[in-house]
């Protein structure tokens, strides 16, 4: 999936020279962490976040004095002055796991989404990638989600599939974790059936090994 | 001894679904059977039953929804939506029926000629969406009624309480933004069970906000956990919410014996908490309550666990 397809159009933004204190006011409004800046024609040209302005904010264990005498420094503190210039952004053709893997390198929770004249196009968050991963997953059809673990080697995920199938039930979603446990693999598929004992029992019979989670439960569950 | 009336016709038997589906007509003849031999028969007051006017239908369903479920019978589709779905050409007919009979017992309960009811129906309803049919369930015989309630009888306060061992989603979604009727179900934790909605935190949206409520629990567990999250979470809701009418998803298949789920609970667990459930009818909605079965599979036990639920009904069983 391209970022386009995911991300937020409707971006609020502001501009460099705006008052933190005024970009502050937005953020808390909207319920938003991060406000793109951008100049004439929506030129990107930083991002400003929560943080940066509560960094420059006045400490809470300040005197009333020293409080007040901060806020008139602070009302002339502009958004130019604490924004990151020149973030990082992405493309709308690039993809959401470019996105994912981009957050975990930079540890950032989101990124101006640009087009090639540096025009801003968007905003790709976590937000965005939770909603495309919860429809990925197919969480919002009616289902369950059964784990089996098998040994990492070809045509596991066709015994799976085949032996499901064989029930005349429908997958919503099917992942594979690659580290289980050394030469395993976990595999996830999210069944579209109320019967799910059913499945149990006949991916038992043909001898797969079901992941039980209840064990992790139980083991935690203070003896008698 | 209340007057309780009894919904059950033998069309509700033709809606088959097929060799080793757990939904299946045998679950209502173990049940009838039952409570003909424990002599309860007599002491309960039969309802009429006859096919729902469609526009009741489209109190909840989509006009859409309704014309494929037609269609799918008429054209002997085999199945609605998915294969957990299997449907006959009967299946239509039966599931309007159900429906029929259902609305036709509101109007005794309304008019104070029975004080609560047993509804013996199938298909059972409580997954099904305005737009879809999930999880053995095509109309949603309890949102519908709940409807009724409100469009014909004037009823300001509907409380559903599901204790079927699965979320009921479609019910859930259908009131999720409604003040007036507040649904609460105990089922196995979503991340377990089928259908993988009903969370803790899922509480209503807009006006409905805080007229969800959902208590889960662990596979594993029974009477215990049961007992602790009905008496935590349902008593003090209602406590405030103060039902006038209240309606039950009566599923069976947290039983302990029902392998459609984890859950352990017991023969006496189950009659607990429908004493539980009439007792805050009887305090709140002067006994107006009306049982309208879901699930539950275990063709072994049903009998004792309905013949109980409909003596509880009766007044004649006190803990």
């Amino acid at each position: 999936m391209f970022i386009d397809q995911s991300m937020t159009r409707d971006v609020i933004t502001v501009g460099p020279e705006m008052s933190i204190i005024a970009a502050r006011e937005i953020m808390v409004k909207n319920g938003i962490r991060h406000l793109p800046v951008v100049a004439e024609d929506d030129i990107l040209v930083g991002i400003v976040t929560d943080r940066d302005i509560r960094t420059a904010m006045p400490s809470t264990v300040l005197s009333e004095a020293e409080n007040a005498a901060a806020a008139e420094r602070l009302a002339g503190i502009k958004v130019k002055d604490v924004m990151t210039a020149r973030p990082v952004t992405v493309s709308p053709t690039q993809t959401l796991e470019d996105a994912l893997l981009m957050m975990e390198m930079y540890k950032v929770g989101a990124f101006p989404v640009v087009d090639q004249q540096g025009r801003l196009r968007g905003i790709i968050s976590v937000r965005d990638l939770m909603r495309a991963f919860v429809n990925v997953l197919g969480l919002r059809t009616p289902g369950v989600l059964v784990g089996i673990v098998v040994e990492d080697k070809l045509g596991q995920m066709k015994k799976i599939v085949d032996a499901i199938s064989e029930l005349g039930v429908s997958f919503g979603s099917i992942l594979v974790a690659r580290v289980w446990e050394e030469g395993k693999r976990a595999v996830f598929p999210y069944l579209l059936t109320t019967n799910i004992a059913r499945v149990r029992k006949h991916l038992r019979d043909k001898g797969f090994t079901l992941l039980d989670p209840m064990e992790w439960y139980l083991d935690q569950v203070p003896k008698k | 001894m209340k007057r309780t009336g009894l919904l059950y016709d033998e069309r509700f038997l033709l809606h088959k679904t097929g060799e080793g589906h757990p939904e299946m007509p045998e679950r209502l003849t173990v049940i009838m059977r039952a409570i003909e031999e424990a002599g309860l028969f007599s002491k309960l007051v039969p309802v009429p039953v006859t096919a729902a006017k469609i526009k009741w239908i489209e109190k909840v369903h989509a006009p859409k929804y309704i014309h494929r479920f037609e269609e799918a019978c008429m054209l002997d589709l085999g199945e609605l939506g998915d294969p957990d779905n299997q449907i006959c050409p009967q299946s239509y007919d039966t599931a309007l029926l159900a429906v029929g009979g259902i609305l036709n017992t509101v109007d005794m309960l309304m008019e104070g000629k029975i004080d609560n009811a047993f509804c013996a129906v199938r298909p059972p309803g409580h997954h099904a969406e305005m737009m879809d049919a999930y999880g053995f369930c095509f109309f949603n015989n309890v949102a519908i009624a709940a409807r009724y309630l409100q469009l014909v009888w004037n009823v300001g306060r509907v409380g559903i309480v599901d204790f079927d061992v699965h979320h009921g989603n479609g019910t859930q979604h259908i009131f999720e933004q409604d003040a007036d009727v507040f649904y609460y179900s105990i089922h196995e934790h979503p991340s377990f069970a089928y259908p993988g909605t009903g969370r803790e935190f899922e509480k209503g949206s807009g006006p409905g906000f805080g007229m969800t409520l959902n208590s889960t629990v662990l596979p594993g567990q029974g009477d215990e956990e049961y007992m602790h999250k009905i008496t935590r979470d349902l008593l003090p809701a209602f406590d405030q919410f103060k039902p006038e009418v209240i309606l039950v998803s009566a599923g069976f298949d947290a039983h302990a014996a029902d392998d459609m789920s984890d859950i352990n609970l017991s023969t006496e667990g189950f009659s607990w908490m429908m004493e539980t459930i009439c007792r805050m009818a009887d305090k709140y909605a002067g006994g107006r309550l009306i049982s309208i079965l879901e699930g539950g599979y275990a063709l072994d036990v049903l009998p004792e666990l309905l013949k109980n639920h409909v003596e509880i009904l009766l007044g004649l069983k006190e803990l």
